[in-house]
């Protein structure tokens, strides 16, 4: 099944005024006294902003730590930010009673591991058939039934293995288990974090085809997290890079990996290694060192230590994310293709 | 090649005994190394890339594990004949193992000074002060940067990539045969991964140490390997030279592998999926491991196993497959 990786809503797409059905504005999420943080506060979000339109999917890259997984968690509602706002059809997520039930079931989330992310002591209709049971879906048991057994046939899996328990299950199916969970709110967006990280090398192309099936199929929107620079592009429209809290670039994936207009873009390219001997010895950018620690961001543009671009300027001043062509990059010096 | 390889293993076989179950975790492996070559061992997880590093280290000596191989040896000296004071004295200095995660390789209380000077303390019995001189040398050749300052800092001072430097320092202390490097940069951003396996590539080059680079990665093992050995369900199913291999595999496995990752250039061709995942050793199934998951296989392939056989293109290329020569001719054809 070929996804449809083809832009049909690029960056152009904000320009039509279509209404985005997710839009993230100025989030902010900061830790107090977490394990990792030695006693000062971790800035893991510190000002995004994004839409995600219908039907579309926006790819999410970022090293460890870079604030994709507290990002992710705040575009379903699991997390509360403590600034900006998360809108659906332009209704907020966070009121005073918390986020609206039904907005809670059209917003659903696949995690990376679908073996912590499962209850081992359900079985897999059980784990299916929960949030029928939360936004009452199913009149009765054996509505619910047949509706978890067209679930699980959706994702590919042998509707007659309902009864059994995660561990039954090979990593692949456990996280198709996950994504018909996550299908059973019929919901307009799903959020993916790592979806594909955990499995095997031979089993994340079924998953990846599974992904851009279901999403030609039932039209959802799909927010793709991921590590793996060459997945991400193979199932995003959009692309959005992360550095320590904040977006550094974000644009339609085409140009973002063709034309990369922050420096922490090539280089992320530049360093992804690739399975082609032949392009070995190729001239790569090399970044030195690590990147620095999200409890005390680098001042001005938070790339600036490890950048070979970087003047005073950006030790001083930061950078917004602004229009470069046909994307976006927070970048003094971003790179205009001409 | 007149020179003896640095490494040569044949027929390693490694099996578990757990809860009255035999794991045959390693089932007939063969490796050879030559001086200052990598060779990139490249499998999916549970596939027995790290028991077949383990072995050949020397480290399974224990209750319910059963090695064996017909041949062992290292630079040319015999792996199987050799006492475990021996071995235990060619561990660190012959070879030497960097593991993925570096946090829990280094000892969290002992200073790094004190940890990279002991290999020369004990090993080359020097003096104090002469260690810590050799120990802020190794570590300026692994790019710790003020390393003389920072010699008596402790692991946890260190990033995450920085410490997989000092893993790999201490790796290369003694200038060993062979390095093996299970996973290295697995648990690194890319950003980092790229500057760590330069940094082993180097060392390569300069110091003329083989390396035995344990990866998942397709990508990893196309920017460092000389050589790949694809291992699957135990077994080395393809080897080669690593262009070669990944131009013209002869292993359905390696061509499906190549096929389900996603092309950066064509972004949108579609992945082949590989249906099915791997086996688990408890249950391998008869014949060619892989027979089930095959697109080309046939009756013959669940019924007799194929060996791990030299090609006839003269370049040392090995495959286990019925059909490596169909597999062959077809993509030039
Ligand atoms: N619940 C938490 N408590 C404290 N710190 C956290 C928590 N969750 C995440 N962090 C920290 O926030 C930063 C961003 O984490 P995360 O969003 O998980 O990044 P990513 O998913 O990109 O690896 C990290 O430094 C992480 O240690
Ligand atoms: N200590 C052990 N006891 C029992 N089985 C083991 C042990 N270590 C490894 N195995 C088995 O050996 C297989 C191969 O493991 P390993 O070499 O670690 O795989 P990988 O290729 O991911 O490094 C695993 O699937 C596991 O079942
Ligand atoms: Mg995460
Ligand atoms: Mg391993």
């Amino acid at each position: 099944m070929a996804p449809s990786p083809e832009p049909t809503t690029a960056g152009g797409r904000a320009a039509t005024a279509a209404e985005p059905v997710l839009r993230a504005s100025g989030l902010h999420k900061t830790y107090h006294g977490g394990m990792l943080s030695r006693g000062g506060a971790v800035r893991a979000v510190a000002g995004v902003d994004l839409e995600l339109y219908a039907g579309e999917t926006l790819g999410i890259v970022g090293e460890s730590g870079c604030g994709k997984s507290t990002l992710a968690r705040m575009l379903v509602g699991l997390e509360r930010p403590d600034q900006g706002e998360v809108t659906f059809r332009g209704r907020p997520f966070f009121t005073r009673g918390g986020v609206p039930r039904d907005i809670r079931r059209r917003v659903q989330m696949v995690f990376q591991d679908p073996l912590t992310s499962l209850n081992p002591r359900m079985t897999v209709h059980d784990i299916v058939a929960e949030p029928l049971r939360v936004h009452r879906l199913s009149p009765n048991a054996r509505a619910m039934r047949d509706r978890v057994g067209e679930l699980l046939t959706l994702v590919g899996l042998p509707p007659d293995r309902m009864n059994r328990f995660p561990h039954e299950f090979s990593g692949g199916q456990r996280q198709r288990v996950g994504i018909a969970r996550a299908l059973a709110t019929e919901p307009d967006v799903i959020v993916c974090d790592e979806p594909v990280s955990a499995l095997d090398m031979s089993v994340q192309a079924q998953v990846v085809n599974l992904f851009a099936e279901l999403q030609s199929t039932l039209g959802v929107a799909l927010v793709f997290i991921a590590h793996d620079l060459a997945v991400v592009r193979h199932v995003s429209h959009r692309v959005g890079v992360m550095y320590l809290g904040k977006l550094a670039e974000m644009g339609p994936a085409a140009e973002v990996y063709g034309a990369p207009a922050h420096p922490y873009t090539m280089a992320l390219m530049s360093a992804a290694p690739v399975p082609k001997p032949q392009l070995r010895g190729r001239s790569r950018i090399m970044l030195a060192g690590d990147p620095p620690s999200p409890v005390a961001p680098p001042p001005g543009c938070r790339f600036h230590t490890r950048c070979w671009k970087a003047t005073e300027r950006c030790a001083e001043v930061e950078p917004a994310l602004e229009a470069v062509g046909d994307h976006f990059a927070a970048c003094h010096y971003a790179e205009r293709a001409s | 090649m007149s020179e003896a390889p640095v490494l040569e293993i044949r027929d390693l076989h490694v099996t578990f005994t757990a809860h009255g179950r035999e794991i045959p975790a390693v089932r007939g492996v063969d490796l050879t190394i030559e001086r200052g070559q990598t060779l990139a061992l490249l499998g999916e997880s549970g596939s027995g890339k790290s028991v077949t590093a383990k072995a050949v280290m020397g480290l399974l000596d224990q209750p319910n594990v059963h090695v064996r191989s017909s041949v062992a040896r290292l630079a040319g000296r015999d792996l199987l004949t050799m006492s475990a004071e021996e071995r235990r004295e060619l561990r660190g200095s012959g070879m030497t193992l960097v593991f993925q995660d570096a946090l829990s390789a280094l000892n969290p209380v002992l200073s790094i000074g004190d940890q990279v000077g002991e290999l020369f303390r004990v090993h080359r019995g020097l003096s104090r002060k002469e260690a810590r001189a050799r120990s802020i040398e190794m570590l300026d050749l692994v790019g710790i940067p003020a390393a003389a300052r920072r010699i008596d800092d402790y692991p946890h001072q260190f990033s995450g990539g920085m410490r997989q430097r000092i893993l790999v320092a201490m790796a290369v202390a003694l200038e060993p045969d062979l390095i093996i490097a299970d996973e290295p940069t697995t648990a690194l951003d890319v950003t980092v991964q790229a500057q760590i396996l330069e940094l082993i590539d180097r060392l390569r080059r300069e110091l003329g140490t083989a390396v035995l680079l344990i990866t998942h990665d397709l990508g990893v093992a196309a920017e460092v390997s000389d050589r790949v050995a694809v291992m699957y369900a135990g077994r080395i199913v393809e080897s080669g030279e690593v262009q070669e291999l990944y131009d013209l595999p002869a292993h359905p496995y390696t061509a499906a592998l190549l096929a389900a990752i996603p092309d950066l250039e064509r972004p949108s061709s579609t992945l082949r999926a590989i249906p099915g995942s791997p086996p688990s050793p408890a249950s391998v199934p008869p014949g060619c491991s892989f027979a089930p998951r095959c697109d080309r296989a046939t009756g013959m392939c669940s019924e007799a196993r194929p060996a791990l056989r030299l090609l006839d293109t003269g370049t040392g290329r090995r495959a286990a497959c019925h059909y490596s020569e169909e597999m062959l001719n077809g993509a030039l054809a």
